[in-house]
């Protein structure tokens, strides 16, 4: 058996841990010009087959930080002007809007905004939608019938469904309070938040809350509707316990949000980030985000590999960028106490 | 230097100049995340301040933040000492196997048991649920100091109170709880800040507290104004933890020059109690180490994804260790003259600098990272986005870690040593690095390993901090969770605790001195 004694185990560590210390001293090296920085809060499986088609298709190397977008729209404040990156790629469109209402962002090229219908974009032309999902309810099949499910998102706020549905304050639940506000009002909205807080139980997260429904912990979640696609494709869509349900049309809670980027007014590298913005709504950019998730295209003639009900059906009278930075709905909840 | 000049304890009144010259690196370092938090804090007005702060929503956390860490240290506390004198004082059967068994939760970060732990259902969720599974993970982190504190207690005090009629309960509380005192309180301090900032976890188990109201704030409204109210808040509420364990140690001396005479102790017979001890220590084992590592085992087998990404595994486990050790190494570096300034001398500047770290141990990492963004983008754009940053983003977060070690050795450690080389005409410095730093080594060595540990299952500064495109073990294991890929995030969860397992093995027996013993 080897054995170490306590002296040459401390000068071996130092002397390990000293080389790996002064490797991490070194300078960055140097970014060559062909290279991009972005800023990626999306789903990591979307982005990296995003960026491998983009890579092929133009020879521009990306440099990809992962983490949950809110955390990266908060880095880049902090980082103002001297920001290192070029795309932020948000999962939601509210993370991106804050930057937009900050002032730190670039508009984007009237090509490529040209090519994707305006119900995806922001009104100053600062970021476009990259995928479009709808809200949807969670269900247990075993729990609850089809038929017996709410026949609006207001009914979630009422007795009657006290202690049946769990609701996750992340990932689109602020553009589901901008959506109620929008269209009912913002003393509906509040009241309805306040009913939402008292009978439902709170989720940290939309995996989570799906996990819950599942596996009969909870009847039913508010979530976006790709969660269940992804448990689906994890351990095979027959044998799942749950299911998806929308709302009728003109309800509430029949809306869609997007998955948006833009390129930073910061970037040394705006042609480049330019492209990619380009690329990403081009069809073989759609194609290959698409095929890893279950989120709709934003460029109009794609259909997504999932076997999702078309988007066309879904005529919802509140856009992303109406739902802007849902600094309202962020007011709201404080004040119904939920934040 | 006659005796009426030295504080109690053999401590010199002013630390050499080298002493207080390395001090003040560490001190500088943890100031800025305070400093941040207290900018933000005044940016956002006195009148801003009182209206958010007092809502009802802010009464809950703090009843839930105060609750949780509270209850979770207690418990720990009162199994750790249990454990530790079972394995170090009775004949239970096979103790040393016991021994690193306990530790062993240690290798599972607290975000994978969680999730184990909450997929049973809603009965392991909420506050009880939160409180079980972090007991259970916390319970190494004071069951190793005090196994360390037992071991080097003098059982001659027991004897003596034994032969003045206390009984063995008595004698316990009244002669060896007060010596364990330090080591217990140690490790209850780590928990109890630790519980303050845990946030992985804690979000699969449905419970609500500073740190997770914090993230919160991030989500709605990229509000670095409220979060950092909330983080002054939970500022406030470390306070009183850090000074209060301090208050433990002061005016007491645990340095020996001598270890007395070696005696071996002759155990405690469990007698009819052997097969619940036992029982209890199946549990303890099979509740910490064994469900979590049972539903990795479980992930693999079930998940479709499994084998997706599996060729960045070893990727991942070099970058891991490629943080892990110039992380460790530096923090414990930056944590000796810390300790040294409050073991060996007295003052209000080593006080303060050596409780500060406790404070900021207590604040969420995105508040720190996000300090370290702001500070090094501004006035060390150099090293933005380099692996500097992150390094030393890791010591301002797990100084404490490194402290608590290296106070242990410390304490044990005379002064006089260093007094003594210094009479030999040997200068401050070189007195020191002579003299006491080759006794501090077991303390060092816990230190090494328990910062490296913890380094590895880093998560948000990582993300943040690393230069871009790094991937280690934890974003891996949180990029596939995110994307539901259980499967293929098993593995790298799996690879975690084996690589865990080394820095785990190497701080018991630092701790628990050589290896024969164990």
């Amino acid at each position: 058996m080897l054995i170490i004694d306590r002296r040459t185990l401390l000068r071996g560590g130092a002397a390990l841990g000293g080389t790996a210390l002064f490797a991490g001293l070194a300078p960055r090296i140097g970014r060559a010009a062909d290279t991009l920085t972005l800023y990626n809060g999306q789903h990591r499986a979307t982005t990296e087959a995003l960026v491998a088609a983009f890579t092929k298709a133009t020879g521009v190397h990306v440099t990809v930080r992962n983490a949950e977008s809110p955390e990266l729209a908060s880095q880049i404040v902090e980082e103002g002007a001297r920001s290192p990156a070029d795309v932020f790629f948000s999962e939601q469109s509210p993370p991106i809007a804050s930057l937009q209402e900050k002032g730190l962002l670039g508009p984007v090229d009237a090509a490529t905004l040209k090519a994707v219908p305006a119900k995806f974009c922001a009104n100053d032309a600062t970021w476009i939608g990259a995928t479009a999902r709808t809200r949807v309810i969670t269900y247990n099949k075993k729990m609850v019938a089809p038929a017996d499910m709410p026949k609006s998102i207001m009914d979630f706020a009422t007795p009657a469904l006290k202690g049946r549905f769990g609701y996750v304050k992340q990932d689109g639940f602020q553009e589901q309070i901008m959506a109620i506000v929008h269209i009912k009002g913002r003393d509906a909205a509040l009241a309805w938040l306040k009913g939402v807080k008292q009978y439902g139980r709170a989720y940290n997260g939309n995996r989570i809350a799906s996990n819950a429904v599942e596996n009969g912990e909870i009847a039913m979640a508010l979530s976006n509707n790709y969660y269940w696609y992804s448990l689906a494709k994890e351990v095979g869509a027959d044998k799942l316990k749950s299911a998806l349900y929308s709302f009728p049309d003109s309800d509430p809670g029949n809306i869609y949000n997007v998955s948006a980027a833009g390129m930073l007014k910061s970037s040394k590298n705006q042609a480049a980030a330019q492209r990619f913005l380009a690329f990403m709504v081009s069809p073989p950019g759609q194609e290959a985000m698409i095929r890893t998730t279950a989120e709709y295209p934003v460029l109009p003639g794609l259909t997504s590999p999932f076997n999702l009900p078309p988007l066309s059906d879904f005529s919802a009278p509140v856009t992303p960028a109406d739902m802007g930075s849902a600094s309202e709905a962020y007011a709201l909840e404080r004040e119904a106490g939920l934040i | 230097m006659s005796a009426s000049a030295r504080g109690i304890g053999g401590r010199q009144r002013l630390p050499p100049r080298w002493l207080v010259l390395t001090g003040v690196i560490p001190f500088a370092l943890v100031l800025l995340p305070v400093g941040y938090v207290a900018l933000s804090a005044v940016e956002a007005g006195p009148s801003g301040i009182l209206s958010d702060l007092i809502r009802p929503y802010t009464l809950n956390l703090l009843v839930n933040t105060l609750v949780l860490s509270v209850s979770v240290t207690i418990c720990a506390g009162v199994i750790a000492t249990a454990a530790a004198w079972c394995t170090e004082r009775c004949d239970l059967p096979g103790r040393r196997w016991w021994r690193l068994a306990t530790a062993l939760p240690l290798a599972i970060p607290a975000y994978v048991s969680s999730f184990a732990w909450s997929s049973f259902g809603p009965a392991f969720q909420e506050m009880g649920g939160a409180i079980l599974i972090l007991t259970f993970y916390s319970v190494p982190l004071i069951y190793l100091p005090v196994c360390a504190a037992l071991r080097s207690l003098d059982p001659n005090f027991e004897d003596v109170a034994r032969s003045l009629g206390h009984g063995r309960w008595r004698s316990f509380r009244r002669v060896v709880l007060p010596q364990l005192a330090p080591a217990l309180g140690g490790g209850a301090l780590l928990v109890a800040s630790h519980m303050l900032a845990e946030f992985g976890a804690l979000s699969f188990l449905r419970v609500e507290t500073f740190t997770t109201a914090i993230f919160d704030q991030y989500t709605a409204e990229f509000n670095n104004r409220a979060a950092a109210l909330l983080s002054g808040v939970l500022l406030l509420i470390c306070l009183p933890v850090a000074f209060t364990e301090a208050a433990l140690r002061s005016r007491r001396r645990f340095a020996r020059i001598s270890r007395g005479s070696a005696r071996r102790i002759t155990p405690i017979p469990l007698g009819r109690l052997a097969p619940l001890v036992l029982l209890g220590f199946v549990a303890l084992t099979v509740l910490g180490f064994g469900v979590p590592l049972a539903t990795l085992g479980f992930w693999v087998w079930r998940g479709h994804s499994t084998g997706q990404g599996i060729g960045d595994l070893g990727k991942a486990m070099l970058t891991s260790v490629g943080y892990a050790l110039p992380g460790a190494l530096l923090t414990t570096l930056l944590a000796v003259p810390l300790v040294a300034a409050t073991t060996y001398f007295r003052g209000r500047f080593a006080r303060l600098s050596d409780r500060l770290p406790y404070l900021v141990h207590g604040l969420p990492g995105i508040v720190v990272a996000l300090a370290a963004v702001a500070f090094t983008i501004r006035f060390t754009p150099a090293i933005y986005g380099s692996s500097l940053v992150v390094l030393l983003v890791y010591a301002v977060l797990f100084l404490p870690l490194a402290q608590s070690s290296v106070r242990a050795s410390a304490e044990l450690v005379p002064g006089e040593f260093t007094d003594v080389a210094r009479s030999l005409g040997k200068r401050p410095l070189a007195a020191f690095v002579l003299a006491t730093l080759p006794n501090l080594a077991p303390g060092i060595g816990a230190a090494f390993a328990l910062v490296g540990l913890q380094v590895m299952r880093e998560l948000t500064a990582t993300l943040l901090l690393a230069p871009a495109g790094v991937v280690t073990l934890a974003t891996e294991f949180w990029s596939y969770t995110s994307d539901r890929a259980y499967g293929a995030a098993a593995p790298f969860a799996a690879a975690l605790v084996l690589i865990s397992g080394v820095p785990v093995y190497l701080f018991t027996v630092r701790t628990l001195g050589v290896a024969e013993e164990l």
